[in-house]
């Protein structure tokens, strides 16, 4: 061990780490991968909880986040937001509106090693926990014939069923496209992001070998696994909604999707790149997001510190190019972290511009809650710090009834194609409908 | 210098209040448009009407100020951004409708005071009649109008967004305004 409370652990072992640690049961975990690079946040052993309902006051909220130095993690849904706008909506769904959790444990795993946060030293359980599943993602990475395991058989052979419902057909969807863009040209919206939830059967899926299969196979930025009473949330974002360090503020909105085909080479990515860069459609789809963004930010900064920086960049994730922004800001002195999240809540790359008015429509368009969908997943660490991804291609197991649930979604312009919309929306879904056998 | 911002539920407000507080020194005060009479707008030096979602006949609390004052008694100054143009306009007796092709997140250059200026426009309705006393000041390449003002009463308008970030001389509108109206 190179330092107290901490020990190496290479890479390409960080995964069957997590996977030797979940058999303990009781894990949440954020984790991030990018190239070969691997970090995570676990919290094990749930110690405080606050399930978020509509009674719940940001008093509330502010009390649980800040009462110590522990991080929280969890989640808020887009329903959540919806309140927060005023607007309610009416469809039923017995899913939380939001959860935070706080731990007795916290590893962090950064740069090859996994660390103990909050905590003075290991204590005995934990410690022989962790070295179990050391020894156990060591002995995974010696058997190649054994990674995956059996874990990751089950979650996609037998967990996994067939697709019972989408609660917008292509014939559905592509009317619903036409009506957003007639309220489009009636001046209500001018952007308007309009999702499918996909329904599957999901008798003794593993949810979380469910994560850990879509995290090798498909690494992204923003994972997460997340429990909450009969539900496990999957999380399998490219974007970050917000994160702030010290106070300084840095929001990447993603608008502009370009599909590539799994064969394409570096020449022919390098066109695909080029033709979304130049694609009038797409640049005025992220230059709005842009401006909503800097607008939902700057209720929490200090005036003139709000700044867009490397606009239109561009990154491929699951055989998709995206393009994004930097928006950054510095918040204001006497704001906290929990008030610029809410205040830009729900994220605006996922409502449409203006925001209130977007989802209202949406809320009419759209026949399902999304729940966790277009909410957040988040950790905050103290009253100017934190971090939180927009919960795109993000699903969530019910245990209850034994549905797997998963969304996607496009956003919509006066431009669009409703075929090419509907088209974009099935390639989102695809790391998911693909676990099926292929897709609709 | 005491600015009230009203706010139409817009996504873009608080771009504006920060264009305005950057400009003027000072933070505007912002004001949701369900809390705003006409009689707040007695302490203000001048008001500003946001963007927002929708037609302007759906703001009727903004028409008082527009009916013509007994002598003696001064206009209000008033500046309308997207939206706000249009309800200036249609307080007036202007006319608003539908632009063919709508225009969103696009930056485009328009003739402003005999200089060209490239600015952020996101609308879907556009001002196909003049309102009373309204004169065009600025207009795109192809006549949709860009700007507007009162020949004799402190009111303007712009129908471009100042506070975008693809409107490259934001602060320089406001300023106009602030000549122009004060």
């Amino acid at each position: 061990m190179p330092c107290a409370n901490c020990f190496e652990l290479p890479d390409e072992l960080a995964l069957s780490f997590l996977e030797a640690l979940g058999l303990a049961g009781g894990v949440d975990v954020l984790l991030s991968a990018k190239g070969r690079h691997v970090s995570f946040l676990a919290g094990l052993g749930p110690k405080d909880e606050l399930v978020v309902r509509a009674s719940t006051s940001r008093e509330e909220l502010e009390r649980f986040l800040f009462a110590d130095n522990r991080p929280t993690v969890g989640f808020l849904g887009y329903e959540y937001g919806l309140r927060r706008l005023g607007l309610a909506s009416a469809k039923d769904s017995d899913f939380p509106l939001g959860h935070l959790k706080k731990y007795e444990t916290y590893l962090l795993y950064e740069a090859g090693c996994v660390r103990l946060v909050g905590q003075a030293r290991l204590d005995g359980r934990v410690a022989a926990l962790l070295e179990r599943a050391a020894e156990a993602a060591a002995k995974t990475a010696e058997s190649p014939a054994a990674r995956g395991s059996a874990r990751k058989e089950s979650a996609r052979a037998e967990g996994l069923g067939r697709l019972v419902s989408a609660s917008l057909d292509r014939q559905a969807y592509e009317a619903a496209v036409r009506q957003a863009q007639e309220r489009i040209r009636d001046g209500d919206t001018y952007q308007l992001n309009l999702s499918i939830r996909f329904t599957a059967e999901a008798k003794g899926l593993d949810a979380y070998g469910l994560f850990l299969d879509l995290a090798r196979r498909h690494p992204a930025s923003y994972y997460g696994y997340f429990e909450s009473g009969p539900f496990r949330v999957v999380s399998t974002s490219p974007e970050r909604f917000m994160r702030v360090r010290d106070g300084q503020v840095l929001s990447q909105p993603i608008k502009g999707t370009k599909h590539l085909d799994a064969r394409f080479g570096d020449r022919e990515a390098a066109g695909a790149e080029q033709a979304l860069r130049t694609s009038a459609k797409e640049d005025a789809e992220l230059s709005m997001i842009v401006d909503l963004v800097r607008n939902d930010i700057s209720a929490h900064c200090e005036f003139g510190s709000v700044r867009v920086e490397n606009h239109k960049s561009v990154f491929r994730v699951d055989n998709l190019l995206q393009m994004h922004s930097d928006v950054t800001g510095r918040l204001k002195p006497g704001s906290t972290v929990l008030d610029l999240l809410l205040d830009a809540f729900p994220p605006g790359s996922v409502t449409g511009c203006p925001k209130k008015r977007s989802c209202e429509i949406i809320d009419s368009l759209e026949p399902h809650s999304r729940n966790v969908y277009c909410g957040t997943l988040l950790a905050i660490y103290g009253r100017r710090d934190m971090d939180s991804s927009v919960a795109i291609r993000t699903g969530f197991l019910d245990t209850g009834a034994g549905f797997f649930h998963f969304y996607a979604g496009s956003g919509i312009v006066m431009d669009s194609s409703p075929s090419c919309e509907y088209a974009e929306t099935l390639a989102k879904a695809e790391k998911f409908l693909q676990l099926l056998g292929g897709g609709e | 210098m005491h600015i009230l911002l009203v706010d139409n539920e817009d996504s873009f407000t608080r771009n504006l209040e920060h264009l305005l507080a950057v400009t003027t020194g000072r933070a505007p005060e912002v004001l949701p448009y369900a809390l705003f009479q006409t009689d707040l707008t007695a302490e203000c030096d001048m008001l500003v009407i946001s963007p927002g979602p929708g037609h302007p006949r759906e703001y009727p609390a903004y028409a008082p100020l527009f009916t013509s004052r007994e002598q003696g008694q001064p206009d209000k100054p008033v500046l309308g951004v997207c939206l706000g143009m249009q309800i200036i306009n249609e307080c007036l007796g202007g006319r608003t409708e539908r632009l063919h092709g709508c225009v969103h997140g696009k930056a485009e250059e328009i003739g402003f005071l005999g200089r060209r200026e490239r600015v952020a426009r996101y609308h879907s309705l556009h001002v196909t009649k003049l309102g009373d006393g309204l004169e065009a000041l600025a207009a795109t390449d192809k006549g949709v109008a860009m700007a507007l003002r009162h020949r004799h009463r402190p009111f303007l308008g712009y129908q471009f967004h100042p506070e975008s970030f693809l409107t490259e001389n934001g602060e320089a509108f406001i300023r106009h305004a602030l000549r122009e109206l004060l």
